[in-house]
C-alpha cells in the first residue's frame, strides 16, 4: 500500500469536493436544513383526547370521568353547529351530542340517542376510543360497573405521558439521508474520474488500483462519517451511549461507501449517478420511515442493511439501549458492509481495467 | 542489453477477435527517440499501453529500464512520464495544482512547479484552473505533468494531434530537450512530418505489425524515389518534368532540359516518409 499517493489523492479529492458548488451546498445544506427541522418540530407528544360536546345537559358521571382520566379534555360548545364546525376544523377528534332527556332516559335504563360527530379521516382506532367512552360513561351514570378484573401490564418501558416526539423517531432518517448524501458525492467523484480519465493519469504513476480505491474509501467513510456525527450530536443523538452511536455511524459510512462504489459502477456522469442514487436513497431510507410510522412496514425490512444502523440509532438514543441489546445490530451491519464492499469494488474495478 | 531502454519481444495484444498488436519486436536505446507510425487503429496506442503498464500483453513480454513491465510496472511507472493524446486533466484544480499533486503521486519533494510551466511556455498560468485553458494550453501542461519526476523515459501518445503551429513547436523543443537531458522517447503518432523531425528511428506499425524499422534518412534511401521535377513553358501553357536520379541517362537528360525547353522552375524531390509507408502498406497515414 502506498500511503504517501492514497494521502495525496484524499486531500486532493477533499479539495474537489467542495469546490464542485453542488456537493458543497447540498452538503450543508441537508445537515443545517435536518437540524432545523429537528428544532422546529415539537419535543413532546400530545397525548390529549380533545372531544367537542354539545349537551343542554351533562351527565355528572362525565364531569366525573374528565377529572379522573388523564389525557381527556372535553370542552362545550354552544350549538351543534359549532360542533360539527370544530370536529371538520380538526379542534376535536370527535364531537358528541347528548339529547336534552338523556338523564331521564339513562334512569329509565332506556337508550339514549347520542350522536358522534367525527372528521372523515379519524382513523378507527380512535372511533373505538369514543365508543368506549361513551360507554363508560352511561355505566358510571347508571351505577353499573363492569364486572371485570383490570389488570393491566405494560410490556417493556411504560411510554405512556413520556411518548417519543415523532423529531426523535426522525432522527434515524436523518442519519441515512445525511449518510446517502455523500453517497452521491463520492459516487459522482468516482464516475468524473472514469468519466474525465483522470483516473488512468493517476495509474500510470507508483499509484496502484488497490491504493485507489483505498483512498476513495478512505474519503467516503469520512465525509459520510464527520458530517452524520455532527449531524445526530446536534439533534441529541448522542446523549445516551455516545460510543455505540459512534461505532453505528462509523458502520454507516463504510455502508454507503460501498454503496457509492457500487453507483459509480453503473453511472457514467453526474446525471447516472444521480439516477441510480434515488432508488438506493428510497431503499435505504425504508426501514427509518417504518420507525417513524410503527406498523407500516413488516419484518421484510431486516433484509435491508440500513435496518440494523437505523434501529440502532433509535434504540440507543431514545431508550439507552446498550451494547447487550444491539451487539447483533453491529455485527449484521458489519457484516452487510464487507459484502456490499466487496461488490462495489469487483464491479468497479472492471472500469479501471 | 543495458543499452537498451525498452526491449519488445513478440509482443501481443487482442481484444476479442482482432489482433490490435500482432507479435511485434524492436527495441530503443538509451537516449534515443523512437516515432511509432502509423494510421489510426493499427496498434500503436494498444503497444503504447502495454509498454506503460496500462495492458498487460496478452503474448510476448517487454522489458522497460530492465524490468518486465508485466510484473514491475508499479517500479517502471515510478521512473516513466505518461503523456496521453486525450486531455485527462483536473479542470476545477489549477496548473499549479495539477502539477504538485503528481509529483506528490512520484514521491518528489523539491519540486518547482514554476520553472515546469515556464519550459513549456505556460509561465503565469499557474494559479488559473485549467477549465481555463485552451486547448493547446491543457496539451502543454499534459507534457509538464509527464515531466514532473524527471523520467528516463518519456511515452507521448499523439502529444501534437490537432494542435496549433506554436503549441505543438513548443511541444516538440520539450521532447529535443528532453532527449539532450538523457530521455529516452517513445513517441507514437501519425504525424509523419512530426516524427521525421523529431526521430531518431521510425517504426511503421500496420495492421499491429511493424512493416518497416530505421532511420528516416535509411528508409527514405531505401524505399525512397529521388527526382527533378520541373516546370517548363509548353506550347498549351505550363506543364511538369520529371527526371529521376541516380539513373545513367540522368545528366543527357538535364542538359536537355535546359538546351531545349525554357525552365520556369526546377527542384530536387525527395519521398516523405507518408510516401514510403504508401510503398510498403498500399494505406495513407490519416486513415
Amino acid at each position: 500500500m502506498n500511503w504517501r499517493s492514497i494521502g495525496a489523492l484524499v486531500s486532493k479529492d477533499f479539495a474537489l469536493f467542495f469546490r464542485n458548488r453542488f456537493f458543497a451546498v447540498i452538503t450543508v445544506l441537508a445537515l443545517v436544513m435536518f437540524a432545523a427541522i429537528y428544532f422546529v418540530m415539537p419535543d413532546s407528544v400530545d397525548e390529549t383526547l380533545e372531544i367537542g360536546l354539545y349537551a343542554p345537559l351533562v351527565p355528572p358521571a362525565l364531569e366525573l370521568m374528565q377529572e379522573a382520566e388523564r389525557g381527556l379534555e372535553i370542552e362545550e360548545v354552544e350549538s351543534e353547529e359549532a360542533l360539527k364546525e370544530g370536529v371538520t376544523e380538526g379542534r376535536y377528534e370527535a364531537g358528541l351530542v347528548f339529547p336534552a332527556d338523556i338523564m331521564e332516559k339513562l334512569g329509565l335504563n332506556q337508550p339514549p340517542e347520542i350522536k358522534v360527530y367525527f372528521a372523515s379521516d379519524m382513523p378507527d382506532e380512535i372511533r373505538e376510543v369514543v365508543n368506549v367512552l361513551v360507554t363508560e360513561m352511561a355505566y358510571l351514570q347508571t351505577g353499573q360497573t363492569l364486572n371485570i378484573d383490570w389488570q393491566p401490564e405494560i410490556l417493556g418501558l411504560d411510554m405512556a405521558g413520556a411518548q417519543i416526539p415523532q423529531r426523535d423517531r426522525m432522527r434515524s432518517l436523518f442519519a441515512v439521508f445525511v449518510l446517502m448524501t455523500e453517497t452521491f458525492g463520492l459516487a459522482g467523484l468516482i464516475s468524473e474520474e472514469v468519466e474525465r480519465r483522470t483516473a488512468w493519469a493517476l495509474l500510470v504513476t507508483p499509484m496502484t488500483v488497490k491504493d485507489l480505491f483505498t483512498a476513495k474509501g478512505i474519503l467516503g467513510t469520512l465525509l459520510a462519517f464527520s458530517q452524520v456525527l455532527l449531524l445526530l450530536a446536534v439533534v441529541g443523538g448522542m446523549n445516551a451511549q455516545p460510543l455505540i452511536i459512534v461505532t453505528a455511524l462509523l458502520l454507516g459510512a463504510v455502508l454507503v461507501t460501498g454503496v457509492a462504489f457500487l453507483i459509480a459502477s453503473l453511472g457514467k456522469d453526474f446525471l447516472s449517478v444521480t439516477a441510480w442514487g434515488v432508488p438506493a436513497l428510497v431503499i435505504l431510507s425504508i426501514p427509518a420511515v417504518g420507525i417513524m410510522i410503527p406498523g407500516a412496514v413488516s419484518d421484510w425490512i431486516k433484509a435491508i442493511p440500513s435496518y440494523y444502523l437505523t434501529d440502532t440509532i433509535y434504540q440507543v438514543s431514545n431508550f439507552g439501549a446498550g451494547w447487550g441489546d444491539i451487539w447483533r445490530n453491529l455485527l449484521i451491519l458489519a457484516g452487510f458492509n464487507v459484502v456490499i464492499l466487496s461488490a462495489g469494488i469487483l464491479v468497479l474495478r472492471r472500469k479501471f481495467q | 542489453m543495458a543499452d537498451y531502454s525498452i526491449v519488445a519481444e513478440d509482443l501481443t495484444y487482442w481484444y476479442g477477435d482482432l489482433v490490435a498488436v500482432d507479435h511485434i519486436s524492436f527495441h530503443v536505446a538509451d537516449r534515443e527517440i523512437l516515432g511509432f507510425l502509423g494510421p489510426n487503429g493499427a496498434g500503436k496506442t494498444t503497444a503504447w499501453k502495454m509498454l506503460t503498464g496500462q495492458l498487460k500483453p496478452k503474448g510476448g513480454r517487454a522489458t522497460v529500464l530492465g524490468r518486465d513491465i508485466a510484473r514491475d510496472s508499479q517500479k517502471v511507472q515510478g521512473e516513466i512520464g505518461v503523456c496521453f493524446e486525450y486531455t485527462n486533466l483536473y479542470d476545477q484544480m489549477s496548473a499549479s495544482e495539477n502539477l504538485r499533486l503528481f509529483a506528490r503521486l512520484f514521491g518528489v519533494t523539491r519540486f518547482d512547479d514554476d520553472a515546469l510551466l515556464r519550459r513549456v511556455g505556460l509561465e503565469g498560468w499557474g494559479k488559473h484552473r485549467v477549465e481555463e485553458f485552451s486547448k493547446g494550453m491543457k496539451q502543454r501542461l499534459m507534457v509538464a505533468r509527464s515531466l514532473v519526476n524527471r523520467p528516463k523515459i518519456l511515452f507521448l501518445d499523439e502529444p501534437t494531434s490537432g494542435l496549433d503551429p506554436v503549441s505543438a513547436e513548443a511541444i516538440r523543443t520539450v521532447i529535443l530537450e528532453e532527449r539532450e537531458r538523457g530521455a529516452t522517447v517513445f513517441l507514437t503518432t501519425h504525424d509523419m512530418m512530426e516524427a521525421d523531425k523529431l526521430s531518431d528511428r521510425v517504426a511503421f506499425i500496420n495492421q499491429g505489425k511493424i512493416v518497416a524499422l530505421d532511420t528516416p534518412h535509411n528508409l527514405k534511401q531505401t524505399y525512397g524515389k529521388r527526382a527533378l521535377k520541373a516546370e517548363v513553358v509548353a506550347d498549351s501553357g505550363l506543364e511538369y518534368v520529371e527526371i529521376p536520379l541516380d539513373m545513367a541517362d540522368t545528366p543527357d537528360a538535364v542538359h536537355d532540359l535546359f538546351s531545349q525547353k525554357k525552365v520556369v522552375t526546377i527542384h530536387s524531390e525527395e519521398a516523405t516518409l507518408e510516401d514510403i509507408f504508401i510503398q510498403i502498406t498500399g494505406r495513407g497515414l490519416q486513415v
